[in-house]
């Protein structure tokens, strides 16, 4: 479904600020595949995720969707395609602007905003039985405004809208990160929920190893701009947070080696 | 189940009380703004003059609070829009096709600001003066060279009705009313074309694209991730928005009975005073509210103007000064009075 052959991005070229943030990726996700995605600050997750939602373009090698060459093509255009929801639940909606409106507005997807009325009685029912789905209660506020409901509830309203007109791809940025453990494990659930019953391809980056382990059918590690390993198949079934961490650590004293190496 | 329930009971509680208390505080608005012109006895004028400029208000709206776009474009759009609405009745155009053609010209203004933000990447800021600079000259094109275009002997808007209107006025309430029968023509008027396109503005702002351009200003992110091109949004927005200063300067060229190249000048702080006075005075909510907010915060602000140089016994030479000192009492009052409100809490203790 997606596939990123030999992508690389390179930020301040040629200056002493250079940062190769994408070295030479290739990474093809099924369709309704679940995949983890655990690195380091720095390692190039969020960079992995801003070529795929097209925030930022590579430098050499090309994204395909289904088949289609989306190397290059602007963020809103792909956007129908590739939901996205950030670590900041304040990214995901818009404040000063009621539940309907934000989900008034995704609905919006996949065509151009005209003359129509903005909030519609016949989407109504449609809102409510997404929002049900999630089961806090949220169809019953759909005129509260985003800015008065908390982290998580933002958050289950950005997946909400991320997955109202079911994209091929929704792309997770530690998403559950700010939010308090139980919040985090309610978003989780829902996740997990939304992606089964729209056998929707996810990819996930968490800087949980339990999430790592719990969730989804492949693991990719990345570091310094690559992918270092993935683990997939019978050995994800027996993983444990354990594991991660060691091979975690073997990472980081073998990039130690290399420094005293070079400064030795 | 029940608590949220509750809680949406409360959310609606909460807006019904305060769409209440916005009509309530409008009322009472109104009422003291009227015993303050009476008794500082300012002439009606003021409102007609304080509705000409209104758009202009609401212009500054748009961009500042909805867009979230610093947008000084209204100093350029609006003598470009007065200038071609004048030489349009100078050629024998109806008035009112000169005020459609001057609520495009001030559009195309807004969306050069609009385009060198985005092609550019240069600060909405930097862009509105790169725009007015340019609008100077292109004003002066617009009327042949001149900086200077009267309407003496034109049919305007107010001309057209002005004879038929005195006379009417004189036979129902009597010959007193004879002197002001242009202030009174003026805020008819004015106020029908102020009404007709606040409603249109707010049918245009519940649409899909109003909804757009709407979140646009407030997450620009979440715009492009729901698929729509977010700087397509601000060339629409502050086209509508400068569109609306063309009008107000073609309603006030029409006024004054001449088109001026310096007419804009120090506008974009008038729209700013009445945007803050408005929000200050009537704490607009929702998207209707903001609209009327604006337009009376215009209409205070040019009322109080008046009211200082009446009081004062001002010559005109001082009306930038006073126009400045009233922004600035807008602008500063709140900002003074929070101060003074924690400096109470913290010594009252």
């Amino acid at each position: 479904m997606l596939s990123m052959d030999h992508v690389s991005v390179t930020f301040n070229a040629g200056t002493p600020n250079e940062v190769r943030a994408l070295q030479d990726i290739s990474l093809s996700v099924a369709e309704g595949e679940f995949i983890t995605v655990i690195g380091s600050n720095g390692a190039g997750k969020s960079t992995l995720f801003n070529v795929i939602s097209g925030a930022v373009h590579p430098d050499r090698g090309h994204i395909h969707l289904d088949g289609q060459d989306i190397t290059f093509w602007p963020e809103f255009r792909r956007s129908h395609d590739i939901g996205r929801v950030f670590q900041d639940p304040r990214l995901g909606t818009c404040p000063g602007l009621t539940i309907r409106e934000n989900l008034s507005l995704a609905a919006i997807h996949g065509r151009s905003a005209g003359f129509r009325r903005d909030v519609k009685k016949s989407e109504e029912a449609w809102f409510v039985e997404q929002l049900q789905q999630e089961q806090l209660g949220l169809e019953r506020r759909l005129d509260a405004d985003v800015a008065l409901l908390s982290g998580g509830q933002r958050q289950a309203i950005t997946l909400a809208m991320a997955t109202l007109t079911e994209p091929k791809l929704l792309l997770l940025d530690e998403h559950t990160a700010a939010l308090d453990p139980n919040a985090a494990e309610q978003v989780v659930a829902l996740t997990q929920q939304l992606a089964a019953s729209q056998s929707l391809s996810v990819v996930m980056i968490t800087h949980s190893m339990q999430q790592a382990c719990d969730l989804g059918d492949r693991v990719i590690m990345m570091n310094r701009g690559q992918i270092v390993f993935e683990i997939a198949g019978a050995e994800r079934q027996d993983l444990r947070p354990a594991d991660l961490i060691d091979r975690f650590h073997s990472l980081d004293s073998a990039a130690e080696l290399s420094d005293r190496q070079l400064l030795g | 189940m029940t608590a949220t329930t509750a809680a949406a009971d409360r959310e609606h509680d909460r807006d019904l009380g305060a769409t209440r208390a916005f009509l309530v505080r409008a009322v009472v608005l109104t009422v003291v703004v009227a015993a303050f012109m009476s008794l500082g006895n300012v002439n009606i004028g003021a409102i007609g003059q304080g509705l000409g400029y209104a758009l202009a208000g609401v212009t500054v709206f748009l961009t500042f609070r909805v867009l979230g776009f610093v947008d000084l474009t209204v100093d350029g759009a609006f003598p470009i829009g007065g200038a071609v609405c004048a030489v349009l009745i100078t050629q024998g155009q109806s008035p009112e096709v000169a005020i459609v053609v001057a609520f495009i010209a001030g559009a195309l203004t807004g969306m050069a600001t609009a385009l060198i933000d985005i092609i550019f990447k240069i600060e909405g800021l930097l862009a509105s003066i790169i725009v007015i600079t340019a609008a100077y000259t292109v004003t002066l094109h617009i009327m042949g060279g001149r900086s200077n275009v009267p309407l003496l002997g034109e049919e305007t808007l107010i001309s057209r009705h002005s004879k038929q209107f005195r006379s009417w006025l004189v036979e129902q309430f009597g010959d007193q009313m004879r002197r002001q029968s242009t202030n009174l023509l003026e805020i008819g008027l004015f106020l029908i074309i102020v009404i007709v396109v606040l409603i249109a503005l707010y049918w245009f702002l519940r649409t899909e694209l109003g909804l757009a351009i709407r979140a646009t200003g407030k997450n620009p992110q979440m715009v492009r991730a729901t698929g729509l091109n977010h700087n397509m949004m601000i060339i629409i927005g502050l086209m509508v928005a400068n569109g609306l200063t063309g009008v107000a300067g073609s309603l006030v060229v029409q006024q004054f009975g001449f088109a001026d190249v310096s007419l804009g000048f120090g506008l974009i702080v008038r729209g700013l005073a009445a945007v803050i006075i408005g929000e200050v005075l009537l704490r607009p909510r929702s998207v209707g509210q903001l609209l009327i907010a604006a337009v009376t915060g215009m209409l205070v602000f040019d009322i109080s103007r008046a009211w200082i140089f009446s009081a004062l016994d001002l010559p005109t030479t001082d009306i930038q000064f006073v126009s400045a000192l009233v922004v600035l009492a807008a602008l500063g009052t709140p900002k003074l009075y929070d101060r003074w409100k924690t400096y109470r809490q913290r010594h009252s203790g």
